[in-house]
């Protein structure tokens, strides 16, 4: 897909998503409120503790599906999703193309404890990838309000091998240590703020019988991503997600080799199917 | 919740509106002075040459080569004292003409980000042991260094840089080719890609040629410009869009600015100021235009007979990068001294007989290749090259007769040091 001004797209598309949610909701709201006996506005005003079957109600310490959401699965128990991420290329290195690059996304986390859980994520465009690990811990602070922290290790890869253009890999690991905060506006309505800190731990190409290596550990760049994660049909739930990465380096764009040692912005549309 | 859906779309909104745009303005204004002051050609081409960093080495690394290099208007020549570094960095000085001694100053730059600032240096000779000042010549047993200081941005200079003479640059005939004619809008270069301003400023960056695009406008005149539209990477806003085809040159010419102000200069313009101004030695034509070529020939012959007829030694050739352009070429109805520059592989290159063969540097070293093609007579280029590490790797181990990219210094630095 090429096109312009993909940011502005890719917040048009989220918003239209938002709204759609929001629509959802208010139409949940409306048919919960026919069966309601207490006035959602009087309730939050006097911090009364909203009616069992009011939308924004919610039990303390149920999980929803959600797999951005900083709650950890039940112990012992799998938690993944598919779905895919749609990356723009800066204009700094792909000019007046604009390119929106389609990812595979797949998710899967299994729970350690009450409050540790593992995470891994494999994110493939064939003839390149990405699969990382990690290991978070999550705690609520309020019913509606939990935080998590993690750490994860990425390897990525990708080879090329295109007549009269390409005859080069490159492989590498970064390091993303991460914070997450998330709101429970419903039972059925989680939303999530996740910020991770980009480190570069190794990186190594080969272009024909020529390669260079580097293996110093430096700091790339940051990214902050809003997800939304709620039910779509039949109880079935998605995430809805917007990334902003301001780095150095992206491993998806790793064959058009940038040189440039300031951050460019790289947008991200995520969408994923909690399974 | 509707709120909280809004606040989401501001947070977005706000992520993706804050996007930081770069900037790196040059801090020094060159004077308008021609002539090399004290700077005679003897102590030119003494300074010359590879040099050991000791102060200042951490921000230019543990060495850098010096080269002067020149730009003539009409009968007068300006000097310029450049250094190239490893880390992607450049230097480009001017004589200071009042002082006694010999002394430069200019700016310094790192290319890949934003770091920029003002240099202040003298030549000095250390003889016995003794630094004082150079004179102009040189003893047995006698080593420039050059010293001063360095600031950031517009700040003084106060920050000690020593340079020590350690050898004479590598000789081997080597083309270093300013992609653009100097390096990308992205590079925040202080002339803009494509313009007349960056092809004089190529020898400056390290380039001993240069790579311009060519398209034509809609009255036939072929000029320098990459993209296929108008757009706001490349001019300055002026509410004209669309395909610069659309567009007569005296539109182009009265509406349109580069970014950093320049005129879209014409396939003439350009190689006038090449023949005229510069000491390149070589200019790849690029073809972004599907129609005749013949136009294109034509320029290309008038000024490679203007660079011989003034003693140049210049190469012009049209570059030839996809299956349509070798067609436009095989078009052409007569096709001698019309050196061409194939950029598809072998068996095109050698079915059109072209002069140059210039793979892609993502192919790797293709050594049979090279050596094939460079036995037939052929020179061998790579394209666009930037990355420092491969540029190293394509110098020290490759059998290519030339680099093009982004960061001629780098490859001017590679090339250099080589012993």
């Amino acid at each position: 897909m090429i096109s312009s001004g993909l940011p502005i797209r890719l917040t048009g598309l989220l918003t239209v998503g938002l709204l759609l949610a929001g629509l959802s909701v208010h139409a949940q709201r409306r048919q919960v409120s026919a069966d309601s006996t207490a006035p959602r506005s009087s309730a939050r005003r006097m911090r009364q503790p909203l009616p069992e079957n009011h939308p924004r109600a919610i039990q303390p310490g149920v999980r929803r599906p959600g797999i951005y959401f900083p709650q950890a699965p039940i112990p012992g128990r799998w938690r993944y999703s598919i779905g895919a991420v749609f990356t723009t290329t800066p204009p700094e290195l792909t000019e007046e193309i604009r390119v929106s690059v389609p990812a595979i996304d797949f998710n899967l986390q299994r729970g350690i404890s009450k409050h540790w859980f593992i995470n891994s994520r494999i994110q493939t465009q064939i003839v390149q990838s990405n699969v990382g690990i990690g290991v978070r811990y999550a705690a609520p602070i309020t019913d509606r309000l939990f935080v998590s922290a993690g750490d994860d290790m990425h390897v990525w890869f990708g080879a090329l091998q295109i007549k009269d253009v390409f005859d080069s890999q490159a492989h590498g690991m970064q390091n993303f240590p991460n914070v997450s905060v998330g709101y429970r506006f419903t039972r059925d309505i989680q939303a999530t703020i996740k910020g991770e800190a980009i480190i570069d731990a190794y990186y190594k190409s080969q272009v024909g019988n020529l390669s260079i290596e580097r293996n110093a550990i430096r700091y790339n760049g940051l990214a902050v991503t809003f997800a939304v994660e709620q039910p779509l049909y039949d109880k079935k739930h998605v995430t809805l997600g917007f990334r902003a990465a301001y780095s150095s380096f992206n491993w998806q764009l790793w064959s058009l080799y940038d040189t440039f040692d300031r951050n460019l912005f790289y947008p991200q549309l995520i969408f994923g199917f909690i399974l | 919740m509707t709120r909280y859906l809004l606040l989401f779309g501001l947070l977005i909104a706000a992520l993706t509106g804050c996007r930081k745009e770069y900037d790196a303005p040059v801090p020094y204004t060159f004077s308008a002075a021609t002539g090399a002051g004290r700077f005679s050609t003897s102590v030119r081409q003494a300074i010359n040459g590879v040099y050991t960093v000791t102060d200042g080495s951490d921000v230019f690394g543990p060495q850098v080569v010096l080269k002067w290099t020149y730009i003539r208007n009409g009968a007068d020549t300006s000097h310029h004292l450049s250094v190239y570094t490893s880390n992607v960095g450049y230097f480009d000085m001017e004589p200071q003409q009042q002082l006694n001694g010999l002394g430069v100053s200019g700016y310094w730059r790192r290319l890949q980000n934003t770091e920029i600032g003002l240099v202040q240096l003298t030549v000095n000779v250390r003889r016995n042991g003794v630094v004082s000042p150079f004179s102009g010549s040189l003893a047995t047993g006698d080593t420039l260094v050059i010293s001063g200081a360095y600031g950031n941005d517009g700040v003084l200079p106060s920050k000690k840089l020593t340079m020590t003479y350690t050898r004479p640059l590598n000789s081997r005939s080597f083309s270093i080719l300013a992609h653009r004619a100097g390096g990308r809008t992205s590079d925040l270069l202080p002339a803009s890609e494509n313009s007349l301003e960056i092809i004089k400023m190529a020898s400056r960056l390290g380039a001993t040629g240069i790579e311009v695009d060519v398209r034509y406008t809609k009255d036939g005149i072929p000029i320098l410009y990459h993209d296929n539209t108008l757009n706001l990477r490349l001019i300055q806003k002026n509410g004209l869009a669309g395909a610069i085809e659309s567009y007569t040159y005296q539109q182009l010419a009265t509406f349109v600015r580069l970014v950093n102000g320049e005129k879209i200069p014409t396939l003439e313009e350009a190689l006038e100021t090449v023949v005229n101004n510069t000491d390149l030695s070589f200019v790849w034509l690029d073809t972004k235009y599907v129609r005749s070529m013949t136009q294109v020939q034509s320029i290309q012959r008038t000024y490679m007979q203007r660079a011989k007829a003034a003693g140049r030694s210049l190469q012009i050739v049209i570059g030839l990068p996809s299956d349509e352009a070798v067609s436009l070429y095989r078009d052409l109805p007569e096709k001698a001294d019309t050196p061409v520059l194939c950029e598809l592989d072998t068996s095109i290159a050698r079915s059109i007989n072209a002069n140059i063969w210039a793979p892609r540097w993502t192919l790797g070293d293709q050594s049979a290749e090279v050596d094939v093609m460079k036995a037939e007579g052929r020179s061998v280029f790579v394209w666009t090259l930037d990355e420092p590490q491969f540029i190293q790797e394509f110098i020290d181990r490759t059998r290519f007769d030339g680099i093009l990219s982004n960061y001629p210094c780098v490859v001017a630095y590679y090339h250099y040091i080589q012993q």
